[in-house]
């Protein structure tokens, strides 16, 4: 639907795996970074019509 | 009142000189539909097709307005204070067709009513001129004579133009159309005979309205009779409750009032509702009025066939356009229900399985 | 045609005249050519009025979300045999309930094709067969019935209903050789800016009638999330950010529920193919899960069960 692939990630992170969550978010906010800010959903103009 | 003649050919010229003065609205073709909509500069309405999905409604009464715009912010000093949005410049709808225009005298009965006004709705009514466009070939559907208008209608048009093959006879009714002639500079006047034509061609096109709805009973049942019919349940249960008929309809005039903020900036504005929706009744205490559905359907009929017509003693709040009847996607058709309600009590027409 | 609507009848009048049943929900003829009315009727001196021909697509399992009549008679053709399954599974009804009228279906015609197809107002729409002839003022055209279908019944694989207790004809010939997919895939292609953009045109018109979402049996919820007012989820003007949450959100909610049956798509008056967001997801349900809607009473949807087997490819 134009949702650009890399915004959205899946892991499975045990509560025990704190060096695998750190990567995962490390690696993910990357990523978004990389894409910039996400303006489709934003509401361009408050102003409709 | 005259006549003017608009050859063809002055026609995008004509509309250009204009749009230096008005913001110009019209039918356009969107994909497979025609829509009432803005033209963009220098397009000209497309006036081909039939009456666009769309009524003229939006020109006055968009499907969402903003009212109002404020700051939250608290080191604005004007914070929390509502600010109206400005009015809207001069606007010409054109190619209205006949039932739409009177579609607005029917709704400005509710709009500016003796003792309450809609600002909103007046401004953006008082700054339009509504330029019609006779109909000649009515649809299957369309009902307008016998719902007080016709495809000839002057009632709430400034100007009627009628199509006749190489121009436009452009009858003036108001000062208003008067003058959008004038800023287009079309000032042929007619010949003579013009008038008497125009006559001829609106009889004609009158006779090719086939469809009709009998009206004549409605006022004399008694409103807790016709609530209380049989035939509810019947008339009811295919509709899904969109708000199809409501939204396309141009008599329709029920809103709702929003805020949307965003940061400190918020806008109030008004949507667009449909007594077709539970939410349009629900109560803050969570109790519903009109929690089924055979309900909201009563009302929609009853409001426009009954309520009305005794409200204001003037027919029914319908003007034959026929958009409900042709769009409904369970084929609710209000012919059938008008029929069952002007028919109440009187004969067996009331037909429940 | 003429023959299922005689059959339909009989078998009405009889279940009726028996008290099998205190309803039966059918179609009326409409009033427009290519549109039928759903209607119910309760006396076996009333079901005449119920006919069955190319102009019944609006899905009849939305009108038996939460009755509470112990015995009701329902029409169904394929697809709607399907959602009946589903709303059987969801809890919306009980089989016990219902006395289903299978009819073997050969499509649905797709009324805004015809129309735009004909030269002026389309005045009547008789089908003989395969032929479908189109009436107007001064003009007749006749189109093969295969090629005036709606986008959904033409490749559909399950026209024949998949539970019934009667059935109005013999079985149908289902459509195994059609390509399902082709439309969905050219979407795939694009990139995502083209699939916004896509999606931006595609929605342009709509009016938030919902109408889409009130013809779809699926769409039962007792107060849609659009609808909520208490927190408000989603704004209710025409700005588009809000259009569109409600389309890609419902279609969710669709997620291995549809069954392509179209009466979305049937239903909007503006013409929007909103149906490209739900059959997405059918796709992605039977190619992922090898599942398709409402074809058993027995096994659960991919949704609510796991399986060690389940792809998971998307988490890392
Ligand atoms: S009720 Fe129907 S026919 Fe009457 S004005 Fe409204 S849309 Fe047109
Ligand atoms: S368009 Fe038809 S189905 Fe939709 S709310 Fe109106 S009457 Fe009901
Ligand atoms: S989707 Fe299949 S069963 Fe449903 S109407 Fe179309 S052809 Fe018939
Ligand atoms: S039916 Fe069409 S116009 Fe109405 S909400 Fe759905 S897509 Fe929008």
């Amino acid at each position: 639907m134009g949702v650009e692939p890399g915004r959205v990630h899946f892991s499975w992170i045990s509560s025990a795996e704190s060096t695998k969550f750190v990567e995962v978010v490390k690696q993910v906010t990357e990523a978004v970074r990389q894409l910039g800010p996400n303006e489709n959903f934003v509401k361009k103009e408050l102003k409709v019509a | 009142m005259t006549c003017i003649k608009i050859d063809k050919q002055l026609w995008a010229q004509g509309l250009a000189a204009a749009e230096a003065q008005y913001r110009l609205f019209g039918p356009v073709k969107q994909g497979a539909l025609y829509q009432f909509d803005a033209l963009a500069a220098g397009q000209t309405p497309d006036l081909d097709g039939p009456n666009t999905r769309t009524s003229a409604r939006a020109v006055v009464y968009p499907q969402s307005e903003v009212l109002f715009e404020y700051s939250l912010d608290s080191r604005d000093p004007e914070a929390h204070v509502l600010k109206e949005t400005p009015a809207p410049a001069p606007r010409a709808a054109l190619a209205v067709r006949p039932c739409d225009a009177y579609s607005f005298v029917l709704v400005r009965r509710n709009f500016e009513a003796p003792d309450v006004k809609d600002v909103y709705w007046l401004r953006n009514y008082a700054a339009t001129v509504f330029v019609g466009l006779a109909c000649d070939r009515p649809c299957s559907t369309c009902f307008c004579t016998s719902a007080g208008c016709g495809p000839y209608h002057e009632e709430g048009l400034d100007v009627l133009l009628v199509d006749e093959e190489n121009h436009y006879l452009a009858k003036t009714i108001t000062d208003k159309g008067a003058a959008f002639l004038q800023t287009a500079g079309w000032r042929t006047p007619a010949d003579p005979e013009a008038e008497a034509r125009i006559a001829q061609r609106r009889s004609a096109a009158e006779a090719r309205v086939v469809s009709t709805v009998p009206t004549d009973r409605l006022a004399q049942i008694p409103q807790l009779e016709l609530y209380a019919a049989n035939f509810w349940q019947d008339v009811a249960f295919a509709c899904i409750n969109c708000g199809t008929c409501t939204y396309l309809c141009p008599t329709c005039w029920c809103f709702d009032i929003q805020d949307e903020t965003r940061g400190n900036q918020g806008i109030r504005l008004r949507n667009w509702d449909s007594c077709m929706f539970p939410l349009f009744t629900l109560h803050g205490s969570g109790h519903n009025p009109r929690g089924q559905k055979v309900q909201r359907v009563r009302q929609r009929f009853m409001h426009k066939l009954k309520y009305y017509v005794d409200k204001y003693g003037d027919g029914i709040q319908c003007v034959g356009c026929g958009r409900c009847v042709q769009y409904c996607p369970v084929n609710i058709d209000i012919r059938r229900v008008c029929e069952l309600m002007n028919g109440y009590g009187q004969n067996a027409a009331c037909k429940v399985a | 045609m003429g023959a299922y609507t005689d059959k339909i009848r009989e078998i009405a009048g009889r279940l009726l005249k028996d008290c099998q049943v205190e309803m039966v929900i059918g179609f009326r003829k409409g009033s427009m050519p290519m549109m039928n009315e759903p209607c119910f009727v309760t006396r076996a001196d009333a079901v005449d009025q119920l006919v069955w021909d190319g102009s019944c697509g609006i899905n009849l399992a939305n009108y038996l979300t939460g009755r509470t009549e112990a015995r009701i008679g329902v029409v169904a053709k394929g697809c709607d045999s399907r959602n009946i399954v589903t709303h059987i599974i969801e809890n919306k009804i009980k089989r016990e309930q219902l006395t289903i009228i299978g009819v073997p279906c050969t499509g649905m015609i797709d009324k805004r094709r015809l129309k735009n197809l004909a030269p002026g107002e389309v005045l009547a729409v008789e089908e003989d067969g395969e032929r479908v002839v189109v009436r107007g003022d001064g003009f007749e055209t006749v189109h093969q019935r295969r090629e005036v279908l709606q986008a959904n019944c033409a490749v559909c694989h399950h026209r024949n209903p998949v539970i019934h207790d009667e059935l109005v004809g013999d079985p149908v010939s289902e459509q195994t050789e059609v390509d399902r997919y082709a439309d969905v895939r050219a979407i795939e292609g694009l990139s995502a800016k083209e699939k916004w953009d896509y999606f931006e045109a595609l929605l342009a018109p709509c009016l938030r009638c919902y109408a889409c979402r009130n013809a779809c049996p699926l769409c039962y919820c007792p107060t849609c999330f659009v609808d909520e007012a208490m927190p408000q989820w989603v704004g209710k003007s025409q700005n588009p950010v809000d259009v569109r949450t409600f389309h890609f959100l419902r279609a969710y909610h669709c997620a291995g529920r549809c069954t392509d049956c179209g009466s979305c798509e049937r239903a909007c008056p503006v013409g929007i193919n909103m149906r490209l967001f739900t059959k997405k997801l059918e796709k992605d349900a039977y190619e992922m899960w090898g599942w398709e809607a409402g074809l058993s009473l027995e096994q659960r949807p991919p949704l609510d069960t796991y399986r060690p087997e389940d792809p998971e490819p998307f988490i890392k």
